[in-house]
């Protein structure tokens, strides 16, 4: 067994990180940003060292983890490792906690207090590399949930402090606060069930908490009947809110309205992605045979997904809302892909979480940018931001049109294969249930193209509205372009070489896919 | 090796004037409970089996004595800051704690009987201490009348057991109901019954729990914190003995009740608690609901006869409650001191004058909704893996009964949080600069603290105590 040191470090280096930080007095700003950005540098820098170490001629093997005992009177192990479909993932969020942290460094919203943001960013940091490299169900529910209080106080400090009432509620509220305590509840929802889910595994599978040895007892069909749809039902409860999928996707707009941009970004790349990859790396491959028959709902559910969040994107005036609708529909092309059970849909799947990682990251750095510089987000004030706002504008042109699925840019890659995916279902699936997700996909596609383009038209385009004219606005300065530019460039790599995803997903997810429903 | 315990117990009752034997006292006694569980072999069976000093007993000596002696810390600025009665204030405290340890070692009637009231007579007394407190003097009463009430319960269905069998220890006595086939006779059933009334009151679960919320309210807040740790805690012990000594032949129908039992109390003690402004009352719901998940796995145990998952998760759950909850308090504790306002929505911003206090706000609250990676995730997970085990319907319905409950739980657990952090301050509440923390205090925080964190991060070292307790529990 190897140490698992790299992953360890790469996980735990920020939490410890974190603790340091919080024995720096407040008024060190600058020891704690630069120590912050020191630690998610070499957090970063690990990753990398993993990822070269990483052995891509057996990407479907899991790698350079350990198994230590962790809670013994359970059995619950402290089992780590990563293949090629957690390895992109990992890259991803090491690197997109570094580029939020150096966002942050100019960008604090109020109140400030860098000490508590970028300690929450990297205890954030710590659950998200944790969920990804855990392989005890157990060690992946503690990370899965750490996420949750930071995120909870990064809105809720942080966030919108706009006063709106909700319906059902006597008094006006905070956005801020709605949006976080809404947040936190439906995800603790889900995963209170699927930790019953996880239980009724545990006690069917040998009582073992470890996902490959349940993947094994999964594959030879050892969860049947009535409990394994159950578990599967729970298990979808606790994903489908993270992913968000509709009908549970109501958090999603007003979390991300509400958060902060640096809450938004890693909200929008990271966050979202736990729910699809716990997909992948539990629901699918433990419970093949349920997810053979739960795949058209979740196909149906997803294409529904994309043309609500379609729709609702053009009914948006508001432009962070309208990008968290547009996260709606992303997300249902990945699940769209994963539903199909095949190779081309799932590494449909784990390419679009990556592009939508970086676009999506990116097009709310850019919002939240443009929020903090014009002091509103809606649309109908806005206008001529390309005259305004150069830089800025031209980021954003680029960043939608990959978010729309441009050919030879990151997004295309994910919708077109996830639509293929979707024609050409795992052998036994319902082709016309599919092939009607597909069109409606298909449709989707256009739409997505349909919005942003006037989003671009209402945004960029266009004279500047007289309000703007004698005011004094700033175009990104270097902190902001030092975030954004690597994204810039990442869209374009993955675009014209997808290779750098599948080189690494492709053999995993053939192993997945031959193991759990031997197509 | 009892007398040990007692020796250092007993002296100190008489040098009850200063605090500070008192505390140094309950941290000497930790010391014989730790050589005695290090050099541990085989169960001490005195008096004829009605005292028994096992795994079990000294994990939970332990656990009372540490709780009592966090209480001694968070009482003394209390005590002496307002012109109260010092000495008997301790040497109640004290006569509490060798009533909970003589329960936690009692294998019969009798033995078991005077545990439970002198570990709960004191606490009329504590509960009134503010004397001057319309309040205080209220809860107090309530509290007292209905204790009186659940020790002639608990007194009455021991008798029954006495009637029927004619034995006093605990294993006579099942042995002679199964002997005569008795265990699931109405009259075993009926005094089950009267004893679970009795020590419902005691661990304050629905129906038996109107007493909680306005004595905890009246009631000084260290007290408060022994009242719904300690006192508690020692209700389950007993309630966990009886369970599993006598009545673990008795059939379904008490499991049953059992279960319905604790998933109303879950439900009750959320659904209030949403709606409470005072935070010593939001905390009194809260450790009803809690109560509800403490006596969850022991209900089922009672259909599955699976004893040794369901103490073990009580057992768990206890010690972990106790630390989080006790951390709970003091925030409440270390709040109040800056504001003068009972009414927790007036505490907007409170977190910035007092950073220390808000962080433990976040700790331990969120600990207690059961949000990784702190301590009370575990509990919770525990009580879910012994409600599972068996696969077996109550079990299971019980379990979803909890999820849903957890997920109540957050929303008013994640409010004083929520107020203190990201409320903006109101402008008409008196504020009181008070920003120094007494050291105790410190000291009550930061041992919770670790401990709260600790059994979230490393479960396993809580986790093998509890495990520990429950195999030896039942040789």
């Amino acid at each position: 067994m190897e140490s698992g040191l790299g992953l360890t470090v790469v996980v735990f280096l920020p939490l410890v990180s974190a603790i340091f930080i919080f024995l720096i007095p407040k008024k060190q700003e600058m020891i704690i940003k630069l120590v912050t950005l020191g630690s998610a540098l070499l957090t970063f820098a690990v990753s990398l060292i993993v990822a070269l170490q990483f052995d891509f001629n057996n990407a479907g093997d899991l790698q350079l983890g350990t198994k230590v005992s962790w809670i013994s009177s359970i059995n619950s192990n402290y089992e780590i490792g990563i293949d090629g479909i957690s390895l992109p993932l990992l890259l991803l969020s090491t690197f997109i906690s570094v580029l939020a942290i150096i966002y942050s460094f100019e960008h604090l919203p109020e109140p400030k207090n860098a000490k508590g943001m970028m300690s929450l960013i990297l205890i954030l940091e710590t659950g998200m590399n944790g969920t990804f490299v855990a392989l005890d169900l157990i060690l992946f529910f503690v990370f899965f949930e750490l996420v949750l209080l930071p995120m909870y106080f990064m809105i809720g400090i942080w966030g919108d402090k706009t006063v709106r009432s909700v319906s059902g509620l006597k008094n006006d509220i905070e956005t801020r606060l709605y949006a976080s305590i809404k947040f936190f509840v439906f995800t603790l929802f889900g995963s209170a069930f699927m930790l019953l889910g996880f239980l009724g595994l545990y006690f069917r599978g040998n009582r073992t908490f470890s996902i490959p040895e349940l993947i094994e007892l999964g594959s030879s069909g050892a969860f049947t009947g009535t409990f394994a749809t159950l578990v599967f039902a729970v298990l979808f409860l606790g994903f489908a809110v993270k992913v968000p999928m509709w009908p549970l996707h109501t958090w999603l707009p007003d979390a991300h309205t509400a958060a902060p941009t640096v809450g938004s970004v890693l909200l929008a790349a990271i966050l979202l992605k736990l729910g699809s990859y716990g997909f992948v790396r539990i629901a699918l491959p433990i419970l093949p045979e349920q997810a053979v028959a739960w795949a058209p709902a979740i196909a149906v559910l997803s294409a529904i997904g994309i043309i609500y969040g379609s729709l609702a994107c053009l009914a948006q005036t508001d432009l962070k809302r309208l990008i968290a609708f547009s996260s709606v529909g992303h997300m249902g092309f990945v699940m769209l892909g994963i539903s199909s059970l095949t190779s081309i849909g799932i590494n449909a799947a784990m390419i679009g979480m990556v592009a939508h990682g970086i676009i999506t990251g990116l097009l709310f750095f850019v919002s939240g940018s443009m929020a903090h510089t014009y002091h509103t987000r809606d649309m109908e004030r806005l206008g001529g931001n390309m005259k305004l706002l150069p830089k800025t504008g031209a980021i954003l042109a680029f960043t939608a049109m990959a978010s729309l699925g441009l050919p030879g840019l990151a997004g295309f890659w994910g919708e077109f294969m996830a639509l293929l995916g979707a024609y050409n279902p795992l052998p036994g699936l319902n082709i016309t249930i599919f092939r009607s997700s597909m069109v409606a996909g298909a449709i989707g596609t256009v739409l997505t193209a349909g919005y942003l383009l006037w989003m671009l038209q209402r945004v960029n385009l266009g004279e500047p509205k007289e309000e703007w004219l004698d005011k004094e606005l700033h175009d990104a300065d270097n902190y902001e372009l030092v975030a954004w530019i690597p994204l810039v460039i990442l869209t374009v790599l993955i675009g014209v070489f997808p290779k750098l995803i599948f080189g690494a997903t492709n053999d995993a997810v053939i192993a997945l896919v031959s193991k759990a429903f031997g197509g | 090796m009892a007398a040990i315990t007692l020796d250092i117990l007993l002296p100190r009752k008489f040098k009850f004037i200063i605090a500070m034997v008192s505390i140094l006292g309950s941290l000497f006694a930790f010391l014989p409970i730790i050589f005695q569980f290090a050099n541990y072999t085989t169960p001490e069976i005195m008096f004829e089996g009605s005292y028994v000093i096992d795994k079990f007993s000294l994990i939970l000596k332990g656990l009372f004595i540490l709780v009592t002696y966090l209480t001694f810390l968070l009482s003394v600025n209390f005590v002496e800051s307002d012109e109260y009665y010092q000495g008997e204030y301790y040497f109640l405290l004290l006569s509490s704690l060798l009533g909970a340890i003589v329960v936690t070692s009692s294998r019969d009637l009798l033995t078991m009987f005077i545990g439970i009231e002198l570990a709960s007579t004191p606490m009329f007394l504590l509960s009134g201490w503010k004397k001057g407190d319309q309040k205080s003097n209220e809860g107090s009463i309530k509290f007292f009348l209905l204790g009186v009430l659940s020790a002639s319960l608990i007194l009455y269905g021991f008798s029954l057991l006495y009637g029927v069998t004619g034995k006093l220890v605990f294993s006579d006595i099942a042995n002679i109901l199964i002997q005569q086939d008795l265990a699931q006779s109405p009259v075993a059933l009926l005094s089950a019954i009267l004893i679970l009334a009795g020590i419902g009151f005691k661990i304050s679960i629905v129906p038996f729990h109107s007493w909680a919320p306005d004595t905890y309210e009246g009631a000084p807040l260290p007290v408060t914190a022994y009242l719904s740790v300690s006192s508690k805690a020692t209700g389950f012990v007993a309630l966990i003995i009886l369970m599993s000594k006598i009545f673990f032949e008795s059939g379904d129908g008490l499991g049953i009740i059992l279960v319905f039992i604790s998933g109303i109390t879950m439900f009750v003690g959320n659904l209030s608690a949403l709606q409470q402004t005072n935070p010593v009352r939001l905390l009194a719901y809260s450790s009803i609901a809690q109560a509800g998940f403490i006596l969850a796995p022991l209900a089922v145990a009672n259909i599955t006869n699976n004893f040794e998952d369901g103490v073990y998760a009580s057992v768990t759950y206890l010690i972990i409650y106790a630390f989080m909850n006790i951390g709970a308090f003091l925030v409440i504790n270390l709040l109040q001191r800056n504001i003068d306002s009972e009414n927790m929505y007036d505490w907007g911003g409170l977190a910035k004058e007092t950073p220390l206090a808000g962080i433990f706000a976040v700790i331990f609250f969120f600990s207690l909704a059961g949000i990784p990676p702190l301590g009370g995730w575990f509990a919770k997970f525990v009580v879910f893996r012994s409600l599972l085990s068996t696969g077996e319907i109550f079990g299971l319905s019980l379990a979803v009964v909890g999820a849903i409950n957890a997920v109540i739980g957050l929303v008013y657990y994640s409010r004083i949080s929520k107020i203190i952090w990201m409320d903006s301050p109101k402008e008409d509440v008196q504020k009181t600069e008070n920003s120094i923390i007494p050291s105790p205090l410190k000291v009550v925080g930061f041992v919770s603290l670790i401990l709260t964190i600790v059994s979230g991060i490393f479960p396993g070292i809580f986790s093998n105590l509890g495990e520990a307790s429950s195999i030896f529990f039942n040789s």
